[in-house]
């Protein structure tokens, strides 16, 4: 008995697991310098990985594959894309740490990032719900660990705090699969939604089973209030790994959302759509009030990344192909925000000691115009003004919830929006009005600035011609089942 | 239906009864003449060097632990595939055989970065780090038990 | 006579909430870690009950998986916590106050 394997859609995770495991090895038995051999692995296993992505964008086989473990909808050619393309700009980054202080250095950096990208790239087209759960643990624990390799105590204490609150969360998610699993006899996510579809009566199981999911979802999206995590994390983790995790975690975890809620729990989506438009009022208020307070600026980033989370939810209220269009859209120009502006705050903390407090940032202007002048693009497109991805995707959510009957929620995100600018101002105002008070000078690296001029460059072509991926979002919306 | 739980509870009583007369009896019967030497712990016939309290468990313990755990259960995925391996036939083996060599991965990873080395050779890079930080003597490095 | 399957469920419910409180309440991040195994084979009660219902086999290969990710949990969870407590002999999350705004 051999089941109907078509590896096919799976080829883009076999590859990323191959290139993790030659790293994985190499780092164990070779000697000597061994970080451009690492990149190169980890670089081929991306780009390799990539290719076979972009092969799936016109596969025609079935909707499922694997036993049903697998979807080949282009909702996961399209997020795997963004997740490959988030670990590329994560891998500069990390190599460009490594250069710059050999000794707190670890090789494991590799694998451990192209791991947590298989979990990753896993979890978007997962079809069934033991491959969500797999996914998620891989890519968590890839994360925890990144979090605290160097060893310092401000990552280790990040670790800390990140290891416990994500298995406990971990947890309620497993119990929401097992919940599904009761009430409806399968994981396999097309097989509950038609389960769900035709039933009428008892449905006490199965919204139990859709409020843990969301909790269990809505920690690793970081939507508050299941967001206390993220602050602490993405300031203890090395800038590199914030990057990386801000951007590419977002995107896996809001694909599983999708798919889980759009797909499987469709039948029941007037009973959690509140639930989603509550997460999403709640994220945007405190991610942006809190952000105000912030005088360090990894952490200004995170509780704006919380308030995002919250307008990628606001999209998802609607629960169509419209909202999930606008979602993706939203999480595609966010990952190349963050990633862009992490790589500043890389960029700029170099010099011997860490600086990420704001005053860092004092005429970053006068000692380097470039930098300064993407950093200031990232933030206007963080708040939400054009010509920037940021406020076409905005406007993209807000429409969709306002379409869905949500009107309040969108009048909330613009009131969010117009105050967290604030935020984002206030060290624009730093960058190009302050004299700078001491003769500081930014790390002249390339890598870095590869993945600065990345994320500029997307930000500014999907705010000045987002037809040009509209049309890919849109079909990518519509899922395959 | 409560009677099928008879002989356990007989059975319970009797050995509590054992118990606890055997402990009575001795006290009663047995001549009680303490000396300082009779009083101390007992310690494979050297004088107590000190009270064990407050010990603390050598960190490799804590490693051999992870390892033995992450190992020991990734048995778990070979009890179903014994149970199966005749229908499975030639693809099952395979897939068990790609099964244990990613594990097998790991196990040559854990082996070469020094995770299996016991006392006696040179300190793991790991604990080498450890013991390079943690203030006080090496004894120190590990979790306070209970 | 067969015990019902909504007495297991509920059983299992029970130990999830135990688990949930024993994080929230607990300060030792040993215990919190702990507790947050307790929620894990809570699930794993609820999984196999759920097959029993359903007749299936599903449920209890998903308790399989669980428990595999439950052990690559621990020993990542005790490495991180061995790391902590080596930089600051103490576990106490209470303790954890380097991150703060």
């Amino acid at each position: 008995m051999t089941p109907d394997l078509d590896l096919v859609p799976f080829v883009p995770e076999l590859v990323l697991v191959a290139a993790a495991i030659v790293g994985l090895l190499y780092e164990a038995l070779a000697r000597g310098p061994r970080y451009p051999v690492h990149l190169a692995v980890a670089l081929a296993g991306i780009v390799v990985a990539s290719g076979a992505t972009l092969a799936l964008w016109r596969y025609g086989g079935d909707p499922t594959v694997l036993a049903g473990a697998i979807a080949t909808d282009r909702l996961a050619v399209l997020a795997r894309l963004t997740v490959l393309g988030a670990a590329f700009c994560g891998l500069l980054l990390g190599t460009h740490a490594i250069e710059r202080d050999p000794a707190a250095a670890r090789g494991e950096f590799f694998p451990l990032l192209l791991f947590a990208t298989t979990g990753m790239t896993l979890i978007v087209a997962a079809a069934d719900l033991i491959v969500v759960f797999l996914a998620l643990e891989v890519l968590s624990l890839s994360l925890y660990v990144l979090t605290g390799l160097p060893g310092r105590r401000a990552a280790s204490e990040a670790s800390l705090k990140y290891f416990l609150l994500g298995a406990f969360s971990s947890a309620f998610f497993l119990y929401g699969v097992a919940m599904v699993y009761g009430a409806t006899g399968t994981t396999r996510i097309p097989e509950i939604a038609n389960a769900l579809v035709g039933r009428t009566g008892e449905q006490g199981l199965a919204l139990l089973a859709a409020a843990l999911l969301l909790i269990g979802l809505g920690f690793k999206v970081s939507a508050a209030p299941f967001h206390m995590w993220t602050p602490d994390v993405y300031q203890g983790a090395p800038t590199s790994v914030t990057a990386f995790m801000s951007a590419a975690t977002k995107v896996a975890a809001f694909a599983a959302l999708i798919r889980v809620f759009d797909v499987g729990l469709q039948a029941l989506r007037w009973d959690w759509t509140p639930l989603v438009a509550a997460l999403a009022a709640v994220s945007v208020v405190l991610g942006s009030v809190l952000a105000i307070a912030q005088a360090d600026v990894k952490r200004m980033l995170a509780y704006s990344s919380v308030a995002h989370a919250g307008f990628i939810l606001t999209g998802l209220t609607a629960s169509n192909a419209d909202g999930i269009g606008a979602s993706l859209f939203y999480l595609i120009a966010y990952s190349a925000m963050t990633i862009g502006s992490f790589a500043v705050v890389g960029v700029t903390t170099t010099r011997g000691e860490d600086r990420t407090d704001l005053d860092a940032y004092r005429g970053l202007y006068r000692r380097d115009p470039h930098l300064a002048a993407a950093m200031a693009l990232f933030l206007v497109s963080l708040a939400g003004v054009p010509p920037t991805a940021g406020f076409i995707a905005k406007v993209g959510v807000f429409g969709a919830a306002i379409g869905a009957g949500y009107v309040w929620l969108a009048l909330l995100g613009v009131l969010a929006s117009v105050a967290a600018a604030y935020v984002y101002l206030r060290v624009i105002v730093l960058m190009f009005m302050v004299e700078p008070e001491e003769a500081l000078v930014s790390d002249p690296a390339p890598l870095p600035r590869i993945a600065i001029a990345i994320g500029a460059a997307i930000v500014l072509v999907l705010g000045l011609f987002p037809g040009l991926v509209t049309d890919l979002v849109r079909s990518a919306a519509v899922l395959r089942w | 239906m409560l009677s099928e739980y008879l002989p356990i509870a007989i059975l319970a009583a009797l050995a509590l009864l054992f118990a606890v007369g055997s402990l009575v009896a001795s006290g009663l019967l047995r001549p009680h003449r303490p000396t300082p030497v009779k009083l101390s712990a007992y310690e494979c016939g050297n004088d107590p060097v000190r009270l064990p309290r407050g010990e603390r468990f050598s960190i490799r313990f804590y490693v051999v632990a992870m390892l033995f755990i992450i190992f020991d259960i990734e048995t778990i995925f070979l009890f179903p595939w014994a149970v199966a391996a005749r229908e499975l036939a030639l693809f099952g083996l395979i897939e068990i055989a790609v099964f244990i060599a990613l594990v097998f991965v790991a196990y040559v990873y854990v082996w070469k970065k020094g995770g299996l080395d016991w006392a006696g050779g040179s300190l793991t890079p790991i604990e080498a780090e450890a013991a390079s930080e943690a203030p006080g003597p090496r004894e120190e490095v590990g979790i306070r038990a209970g | 006579m067969r015990t019902p399957i909504a007495w297991f469920v509920m059983l299992s419910g029970i130990l999830f909430a135990l688990g949930s409180l024993g994080v929230l309440i607990r300060r030792n991040a040993l215990l919190i870690f702990m507790s947050v195994e307790l929620q894990l084979n809570a699930v794993n009660l609820a999984l196999v009950a759920f097959a029993r219902m359903h007749n299936a086999l599903d449920g209890q290969v998903l308790a399989f998986f669980s428990m595999v990710v439950a052990a690559a949990e621990v020993v990542v969870g005790l490495a991180i916590i061995v790391a902590v407590y080596r930089r600051r002999q103490t576990v106490d999350v209470d303790d954890a106050r380097e991150l703060r705004w």
